[in-house]
């Protein structure tokens, strides 16, 4: 009996410490006390860093701390001079620079894409240093087109006659061409102006749910960092200072340096955390398609005692906004928005509230990247979360 | 001063024959100058691309090159080729204009080789692209507009330069505008001059062609 509750011990001891060294495996990048001086300066000081599979790890300080150095030693962009990058278990060292560089997808500001070639060899351009069969790179170029939401149109089209926007979306397809595990990016919506921005970090977070790529994004943006990011490391003077999942740094600052990146609004940068989708409700939720008149709009809204309607075209995509409007005498007024005020799942409460303050609206429309309808939020729910 | 009693028209059609034959002298001295300085200044300019201090030395040589008269290098010509036969006749001519094209090609090809965005260099290396293909598939493509300049630029000198090669028996333009300061003859002067200027003109306009079909369709689209 007692020997076999100690095999059955034994056994379990073996088990965990199978899953351990499972466990140890699973990180998809391990930087190890790594160290970089340019001359005199010390760059990155001894800096240590596991990254999981599938996480979005933001590096994040002041410029010249060290973040950029440290991401362009994953990819051997510069070469560290002490310490250890190992990508899922092998060190980068035993890798050709050139073969390696090829697995890793790399973004960086707008400026990276070739002027001379079209979006469709701009994107092939991995897969044709890889030797991949044209037929093949010619559909994943199509599926990489549709994932950034950009028409097939554009394939044949020259960076120069695209928007910032576009361009960083060709940029981010680009790194994807041969579907690398891991992807570096070096501040890559940097030169965009705020409100594309805030589209492009929606539709990134959306892209990356899909593919669960191991990604390091470089950013001296705190707002970008919690928005994006599953977790920060943040780097000061080539040393890492904190490195958590983004809402245990929002609520346990290391030290003094965190909390004054983090800023004094830190309770209203947590509603950042928080995703427009999981406060999405379609309780009362009133929707037409297009060929429905005015009239009938305005009986509908009477009859369900409601004041606003949206309308969906066939393919649920948002398309317009009735509104009821007490004109005088108790009559009440139908009004049309063809271009209705609304937001997208991705967004973060914080950006919601602020769209609401904006425009005055208590009830906002919630749509996916591709303009989907998909509910409404309303400013009482983001008061709840608030005061929890 | 002119004591010929006939009028230009006359004139010129007397002289057509020897007219069209000077042009296209003319033209061939260019045509055979242009391989060379094109092979000479172009890899010099890309070799000196990514080595600054050699990059320094060898464009001011050949500024230096730009500041010797043009009569006086068709001179150290003859003297220097002389004891390889050689000093007269369609050599001197190639070699001087081959010698004041450098400037132009080479620092332009300097210059076109390092204006190409860093960041874009970076993102070709960080996507895995080895020297080599940098070199063919990003930067020399970015760099035609401006090499091409260089090379109107050098050619359209040419054209000025050539005028000197009648002078060492080479023919070309030049033996009317020399011959007619000989012999005082303003119609002479006049056609050599004007054949020249509209020559120059025809070479920048033609290159201009040749720049617009060489460069890139990606950098000439509108927005």
């Amino acid at each position: 009996m007692s020997t076999d509750n100690n095999s059955q011990e034994n056994n379990k001891i073996k088990n965990k410490e199978e899953q351990e060294k499972s466990k140890v495996k699973e990180y998809t990048i391990e930087l190890k006390n790594l160290t970089k001086r340019f001359g005199e300066k010390v760059a990155v000081d001894n800096l240590s860093l596991n990254m999981e599979k599938g996480t979005l790890t933001m590096l994040i300080g002041p410029s010249g701390c060290g973040k950029t150095t440290t991401m362009k030693m994953i990819n051997r962009l510069i070469q560290a001079d002490e310490g250890e990058i190992k990508l899922n278990g092998t060190s980068v060292y035993d890798i050709d620079p050139v073969q390696l560089r090829r697995t890793i997808g790399y973004v960086i500001q707008e400026i990276g894409l070739f002027p001379h070639f079209t979006v469709y060899d701009n994107i092939a351009t991995v897969p044709r240093l890889l030797k991949w069969d044209e037929n093949k790179i010619k559909k994943r170029v199509e599926e990489l087109l549709d994932m950034v939401t950009l028409d097939s149109s554009y394939a044949y089209r020259y960076p120069l006659q695209l928007s910032g926007g576009e361009r960083q979306r060709v940029g981010l397809a680009r790194a994807l061409g041969a579907d690398p595990e891991v992807l570096l990016m070096d501040e890559p919506f940097g030169a965009i102006d705020p409100i594309n921005r805030l589209k492009l970090h929606d539709s990134f977070l959306e892209i990356q749910e899909e593919i669960k790529k191991t990604i390091v994004f470089v950013t001296h943006d705190i707002n970008e960092a919690i928005k994006l990011g599953d977790k920060i490391a943040i780097i000061r003077a080539g040393k890492l200072v904190q490195y958590d999942y983004s809402a245990k740094i929002l609520y346990n600052p290391a030290n003094k340096f965190v909390e004054n990146l983090l800023g004094q609004d830190r309770s209203l940068k947590a509603l950042t955390l928080k995703k427009n989708k999981d406060f999405v409700s379609n309780e009362g939720v009133i929707t037409v398609s297009k060929d429905t008149t005015e009239d009938e709009v305005l009986k509908l809204l009477q009859k369900k005692n409601q004041i606003i309607a949206f309308v969906l075209d066939k393919n649920d995509k948002l398309v317009g906004r009735y509104w009821l409007e007490k004109a005088k005498k108790d009559k009440v007024e139908i009004n049309y928005d063809e271009e209705p005020i609304l937001i997208e799942q991705n967004n973060t409460l914080n950006e919601t509230l602020s769209t609401m303050f904006a425009c005055g609206e208590k009830l906002l429309p919630v749509v996916d990247r591709r303009n989907k309808f998909k509910g409404i939020i309303l400013l009482d729910k983001i008061f709840e979360e608030f005061n929890k | 001063m002119n004591n010929i009693e006939i009028s230009f028209i006359e004139w010129l059609g007397y002289f057509q024959g020897k007219i069209i034959q000077e042009l296209l002298r003319h033209i061939q001295i260019i045509a055979i100058s242009l391989p060379f300085a094109l092979i000479v200044g172009i890899p010099l300019g890309f070799y000196i691309s990514s080595r600054p201090k050699i990059a320094q030395i060898v464009i001011y040589l050949s500024s230096i090159m730009m500041t010797i008269p043009s009569l006086a290098l068709f001179g150290l010509m003859v003297v220097l080729l002389a004891p390889f036969k050689l000093g007269l006749g369609i050599v001197p001519a190639v070699i001087a204009i081959v010698l004041y094209s450098m400037l132009p090609i080479i620092r332009n090809t300097y210059i076109a080789i390092n204006q190409v965005p860093e960041g874009m260099i970076e993102a070709a290396k960080g996507m895995g692209m080895t020297k080599q293909q940098i070199l063919w598939r990003i930067k020399l493509p970015l760099s035609i507009p401006v090499i091409m300049a260089g090379i109107r630029n050098a050619m359209v000198l040419g054209v000025s330069v050539a005028t000197f090669a009648s002078l060492v028996a080479a023919g070309g333009l030049g033996y009317f505008i020399f011959s007619g300061i000989g012999r005082s003859n303003l119609r002479m002067v006049l056609v050599g001059a004007i054949l020249v200027s509209v020559l120059g003109i025809g070479v920048n306009y033609f290159l201009l062609l040749v720049e617009d079909w060489v460069t890139p369709k990606g950098l000439k689209v509108k927005r």
